[in-house]
């Protein structure tokens, strides 16, 4: 009995032993003095920001505006995906919010020829 | 120094030591997927139908050779001639407001249809309005005081009777987003005299219509 705790206990140390060496070294701490710690990971929003779309005469989407971006979401990356009804991509593109003062109007083109008619859905993503 | 021995125990002990190694490699790799900060979200569109008939139509024309008459407000017909010194310019609005449409939807598709009872070798070009006009007031005189597109946006040939149907999905989806469709100028710079269906002309199939599908 006195054997089988001390084979796991050496299996539990072992095994916490590996999980830290393991993370540190992703973090790319290497060697070096490693603190413990925990941060809150916070997007420029947390807001389902609105969208509208323009069309040409033939009634395909030429570009898609999403407004009130806010000022901190700056040099990330916005992406749209244009979905049918069955939510399948119909297009996408993705463009880098400028800087600018107050909320943002963020335009984006370069969908393709996709015909707003088939459009239910829009799909967005915020990326640093 | 003692020999190792393989038993049972540290055989197992050992697969248990190199699974728990792996899932702390497994941890650290999805630790490091989430260092992006990333934000998602989606918007559902609904669609609609929403056309237009004499109904909610507006007309008149306007006339060079007579810059104060508004009798084109009540006329059962529309007059277009691009002689100079007699010009007749048209003009054709509907009124929306019973759609329902925010300003945040736009139009998936949108066509004007007009009845052409006399044919001219004219072509006929469509000028978006932007500001609001009457057919009860508007007159030659009054045009100074509207703001037209510069740019056509659609045109048809007026070379024979009978219906025209054309795209103005564009300039509805804009008036949808502006609020108000203040509909188009149309003229000619032909010298032909085309005569259109009002929306006060006794056979309706000769007075302008408009389809729209639309998304809010």
């Amino acid at each position: 009995m006195k054997r089988l705790i001390n084979i796991l206990g050496v299996v539990l140390i072992a095994g916490l032993l590996s999980v830290g060496v393991a993370a540190a070294a992703s973090l790319g701490m290497g060697t070096a003095k490693l603190s413990a710690g925990s941060a809150v990971v916070t997007g420029c929003t947390s807001s389902a920001l609105t969208a509208t779309r323009n069309v040409d005469n033939n009634g395909n989407v030429t570009q898609v505006n999403v407004t009130n971006v806010p000022q901190a979401c700056a040099d990330e990356t916005l992406a749209a995906t244009l979905e049918n009804s069955s939510h399948t991509s119909l297009g996408n593109a993705s463009t880098t919010v400028g800087a600018c003062t107050g909320g943002c109007t963020v335009t984006l083109t370069g969908f393709g020829t996709v015909s707003a008619a088939n459009v239910t859905a829009y799909a967005f993503s915020l990326t640093q | 120094m003692r020999r190792f021995r393989l038993t049972p125990l540290r055989l197992a002990a050992g697969i248990a030591i190199g699974t728990l190694a792996f899932a702390g490699v497994a941890y650290a790799a999805s630790l490091g997927l989430s260092s992006k900060k990333l934000h998602v979200w989606s918007q559902t569109q609904t669609k609609g139908t929403c056309n237009q008939t004499s109904t909610t139509a507006f007309d008149t024309y306007v006339q060079q050779g007579s810059p104060n008459s508004v009798a084109g407000g009540t006329a059962t017909t529309l007059r277009i001639d691009g002689s100079t010194g007699a010009q007749d310019y048209a003009f054709i609005r509907f009124d929306l407001s019973g759609c329902g449409i925010p300003t945040t939807g736009g139009a998936d598709s949108a066509a004007l249809t007009v009845y052409v009872r006399t044919a001219g070798n004219d072509t006929i070009s469509l000028y978006p309005v932007y500001t609001t006009w009457s057919e009860s007031t508007l007159n030659w005189n009054g045009l100074g005081g509207l703001l037209i597109g510069t740019t056509a946006t659609t045109s048809f040939s007026g070379a024979t009777t009978g219906t025209k149907t054309v795209p103005v999905t564009a300039d509805v989806d804009a008036a949808i987003k502006a609020g108000t469709l203040w509909g188009w100028e149309l003229r000619t710079t032909g010298t032909d005299t085309v005569v259109l269906g009002s929306s006060e002309n006794a056979t309706a199939a000769r007075r302008p219509s408009m389809t729209l599908s639309y998304e809010k």
